[in-house]
C-alpha cells in the first residue's frame, strides 16, 4: 500500500520519520502481526466473478456490538466477583458485591438488543424450542438465559443481605440462601457468556472470524479486563481502600496481558482474512484498531498499569490515573467488538480472500481430490 | 412467498391418534416417511443464458421483483441469488485471460489467434485493455451458470438454525419453515456458498431455494428444472444424478472438453457433498464456488478449547491476586 493519506514528499522524511507517519507504522504492524504483505497486482490475477461477493454480508450491526459488550461485560463482573467470594478476604467483599450489582446491570440490555436483533423480534422464543449443540448461537440462547437466572438470583441474595429489601421473613430468607454454593454453576456460565461470542463469529463462513479458533479467548478476556476496569473505575468512585483495588488493577493488569497475546495470535493465525482488520486501505479497519483497541485500548493501559503497579512498591499512587487506565481498556473493549463486527462485513464482501480461504490447500478438511 | 407445505396425512388412523398428541403435547407432527433424496444436476456446458429459470422461479414461488438496476462491470444485473431470487443465471465473460498463454491448451489456436492480432493492428477490432467491460469484439468464450442453492448433505445454515426452522425435509433437502424462523441471521454467515439471506425489506426471515417443496409434494420438478429448454437443470434422485453428471463428465473429455469438471459430486465439499451439484467448464473460482470451503460447526470445538484455556489463565489469575 502506498501511503497516499499523508502526501508528505519522500525526500523531506528520514527513515525514522516515515516509520512514525502514523499509517506507516499501523501498516508495518498489520503486516507484522498479520504475517501477510498485500500482494495487490498478484490478488487481482486470482478469479472471482467480477469480486462480486462469494458471501452474503452478516445481518448483525449496533446491536449486536453493543450485546457484546454488554455481555461480556455482566459475564466478566460475575466471574470476578465470585473469585473474589470465594477466595478473597473480608476486605475484598466490597468487590464481590460491586462484582453482582454490576453484572445484573449489565445484564439487563442484553436480552432487549437482542431481541431487537431479530428479523422477527416477536417470535424470539422461537429460540427455546431447541437446544443444538453444534450451534453457538443455540447453545448461547440458552446459556444466556440461564446465567441470567444466576445472575439475577445472586444479586438478590446480595441485596437481601445489604439490607436493601428490608427486614421482611422473605428478605431473610434470601438472606440466607447460600450465595457462594450458586457462584460456582454461576461461574460457570459466566466464562460461557464471555467467551461463545467468540466461538459464535468462529462457527460462520466469514473469512476474518473463522480462519483463526482465537476469537473465543480475546473474547473471553477482553470480558475479563473490562469487567475488572468497570469493578476498579466504581470501586474507586466509591472510595474503595487502595489495597483492595490493587488485587483488581492486578488482575486487570494480567487480563490485559492474555488479551493482548489471544489477540496477536488471532491475527497471526488470521494471515489475509485479517486484512479488513487491520489494515490502512480505504474500508479497511486498522485505525481504529490499531489506535483505539490495540494501542489506546490494550498496550497503553497495560504500559500504565504496569507503572502503577510498580510505582505503588514506592508508595505513590494517583487515583486520577487509574480511572484513566479503566476507561481506556473499556473504550478499547467496545471498539474491539465495534472493528471485529464491522470488520467481518467487510471481508463478508472480499470475493477473492474467501475463494482464498477456501483452498484446498489451505482446509484442514482432506477430500477425495478431483483436479483436472 | 413459498406456500407452506400442507401437513395433511392420507391415513386417517395416523391423522387422528396425531391429534391425540397434538392437543396434549402441542402441534408435534410424525415424520413423514423418507424417501430417496432428490437434487438438481446444473451443467453449465448446456447453460445458454436465457435465465428461463430465474423467471420461471420467481413466477411458481411468487417472489417479488428484485429492484432493476446495472450492475456496470457485467451483463449480468441479477448480481447474486437473494432472499427473493433462488436461482441465478451467471454470465462470465473470459477476456484477456485466455491471451495471456496462461492456460495454453484452451486458448485459441494460433492461426485464428494470429488473425485477430492482425485485425487489432490495422484497427478493425478496437483494442481492448484486459479487465475492460463489455469486450464485444473479443472472440474468447462466455461461461453460463444457473447458480442455486446446493442443498449441502451437512447444510451449514441448518446446523447453524437455533430455532429449528432450516429442516431436511423427507427428499433430503434443506427447507426454511417460515413460521419458525425469527431472523436471527445465523444461517446468512454460515452458508459458504452465500445463498441463504433475510429478507431485509419484506418480511425479515430468511430465505432460499425449497428445491420447489410444495411441487416434489404433488410429483411435480421444481420450476426451474421444467423451464430449462436445454435441460441444463436436471431434476431427479440424487444418486442416478452423480451417474449421469459422471457419465457426462467422460463423454465431454472424450470430446476433448478436457477442462469440465464436477463441482459437489465427488469432491466431498463440507464432508458430504452437495445434492445440488454442478459441472463446470473452468475452475470453481471462476464461478465463485469455494474450493473445499471450511464446514462452520467443524470449528466449535476447537475455539471453544481455546476459550477455555485462556478462560483458566484468566482463573487462575484471579484466584492468584485474591488469595494472598
Amino acid at each position: 500500500m502506498k501511503e497516499t493519506r499523508f502526501p508528505i514528499t519522500e525526500t523531506s522524511l528520514t527513515g525514522v520519520q516515515r516509520l512514525l507517519s502514523r499509517s506507516n507504522l499501523f501498516e508495518q504492524l498489520a503486516r507484522l502481526t498479520t504475517g501477510y504483505t498485500p500482494a495487490p497486482e498478484r490478488e487481482l490475477q486470482e478469479p472471482s466473478y467480477y469480486d462480486y461477493p462469494v458471501l452474503k454480508a452478516p445481518t448483525w450491526h449496533w446491536e449486536i456490538i453493543w450485546y457484546f459488550f454488554f455481555g461480556g461485560l455482566a459475564a466478566g463482573c460475575y466471574v470476578i466477583a465470585s473469585i473474589a467470594a470465594l477466595f478473597g478476604s473480608r476486605e475484598d467483599r466490597a468487590v464481590a458485591r460491586a462484582g453482582y450489582y454490576l453484572s445484573l446491570l449489565s445484564l439487563v440490555p442484553c436480552p432487549l438488543l437482542l431481541i431487537k436483533d431479530l428479523g422477527r423480534p416477536g417470535r424470539f422464543l422461537h429460540m427455546l424450542r431447541i437446544f443444538k449443540v453444534k450451534s453457538p448461537m443455540s447453545t448461547g440462547t440458552w446459556g444466556l438465559v440461564s446465567f441470567s437466572l444466576f445472575s439475577g438470583v445472586t444479586a438478590v441474595i446480595q441485596a437481601a443481605r445489604d439490607g436493601m429489601l428490608g427486614r421482611s421473613w422473605g428478605a431473610r430468607i434470601l438472606a440466607a440462601l447460600p450465595q457462594r454454593l450458586l457462584a460456582l454453576p454461576g461461574t460457570a456460565l459466566g466464562v460461557f457468556l464471555g467467551g461463545y461470542t467468540g466461538v459464535l463469529l468462529t462457527a460462520t463462513s466469514v473469512p476474518l472470524w473463522s480462519r483463526s479458533k482465537a476469537l473465543g479467548a480475546v473474547f473471553i478476556s477482553s470480558a475479563i479486563s473490562t469487567s475488572a476496569a468497570l469493578l476498579s473505575c466504581a470501586l474507586r468512585l466509591a472510595g474503595t481502600p487502595a489495597r483492595v483495588l490493587y488485587k483488581l488493577e492486578r488482575l486487570e493488569w494480567a487480563a490485559l496481558l492474555v488479551e493482548m497475546t489471544s489477540l496477536v495470535t488471532f491475527l497471526r493465525g488470521a494471515g489475509r482474512a485479517a486484512r479488513p482488520l487491520v489494515g490502512t486501505a480505504p474500508r479497511e479497519h486498522g485505525r481504529t484498531f490499531w489506535s483505539f483497541v490495540f494501542g489506546g485500548g490494550l498496550a497503553l493501559p497495560w504500559l500504565l498499569q504496569t507503572r502503577s503497579l510498580l510505582g505503588r512498591r514506592s508508595g505513590k499512587h494517583t487515583s486520577g490515573r487509574g480511572l484513566l487506565i479503566s476507561l481506556l481498556v473499556l473504550v478499547g473493549g467496545y471498539f474491539l467488538r465495534r472493528t471485529m463486527i464491522e470488520a467481518g462485513h467487510m471481508s463478508s464482501r472480499d470475493a477473492r480472500t474467501t475463494l482464498w480461504n477456501a483452498q484446498k490447500s489451505h482446509s484442514g478438511t482432506n477430500r477425495s481430490t478431483f483436479v483436472s | 412467498m413459498a406456500v407452506e407445505p400442507s401437513r395433511s396425512t392420507t391415513n386417517g388412523q395416523r391423522a387422528s391418534l396425531g391429534n391425540v398428541v397434538s392437543t396434549l403435547v402441542g402441534s408435534k407432527m410424525f415424520p413423514l416417511p423418507q424417501q430417496p433424496a432428490m437434487g438438481f444436476f446444473t451443467d453449465t456446458s448446456l447453460c445458454i443464458g436465457c435465465k428461463a429459470c430465474e423467471v420461471a422461479c420467481k413466477q411458481w414461488n411468487q417472489l417479488p421483483a428484485e429492484e432493476p438496476g446495472w450492475t456496470g462491470s457485467s451483463y449480468d444485473n441479477t448480481g447474486q441469488l437473494s432472499a427473493i431470487t433462488w436461482r441465478h443465471v451467471q454470465f462470465i465473460e473470459h477476456i484477456g485471460r485466455r491471451d495471456n498463454g496462461q492456460n495454453g491448451q484452451h486458448g485459441l489456436r494460433s492461426d485464428s489467434q494470429a488473425h485477430i492480432d492482425q485485425a487489432k493492428g490495422e484497427g478493425l477490432i478496437p483494442l481492448i485493455s484486459p479487465g475492460t467491460a463489455l469486450p464485444f469484439f473479443n472472440t474468447d468464450r462466455w461461461l453460463m451458470q444457473s447458480d442455486v442453492c446446493k442443498h449441502c448433505a451437512n447444510a451449514p445454515c441448518q446446523e447453524a438454525c437455533p430455532t429449528g426452522a432450516i429442516i431436511r425435509t423427507e427428499c433430503d433437502t434443506v427447507y426454511v419453515q417460515q413460521d419458525i424462523c425469527n431472523g436471527c441471521g445465523y444461517c446468512v454467515v454460515a452458508c459458504p456458498f452465500g445463498v441463504i439471506a433475510r429478507d431485509e425489506r419484506g418480511d425479515h426471515r430468511a430465505h432460499k431455494c425449497t428445491l420447489c417443496y410444495d411441487r416434489l409434494k404433488d410429483g411435480m420438478e421444481p420450476a426451474c428444472a421444467k423451464a430449462c429448454p436445454t435441460d441444463s437443470i436436471r431434476f431427479g434422485e440424487v444418486e442416478q444424478l452423480k451417474a449421469r453428471a459422471r457419465e457426462r463428465l467422460g463423454m465431454l473429455h472424450e470430446r476433448g472438453v478436457h477442462e469440465a469438471r464436477l463441482y459437489g459430486v465427488d469432491d466431498n465439499i463440507l464432508e458430504g457433498g452437495l445434492h445440488a451439484f454442478f459441472l463446470l467448464l473452468d475452475e470453481p473460482e471462476v464461478y465463485n464456488l469455494p474450493e473445499n470451503p471450511q464446514r462452520p460447526s467443524d470449528t466449535v470445538v476447537p475455539a471453544s478449547l481455546w476459550t477455555v484455556v485462556a478462560a483458566m489463565l484468566l482463573g487462575l489469575f484471579g484466584v492468584l491476586f485474591f488469595r494472598e
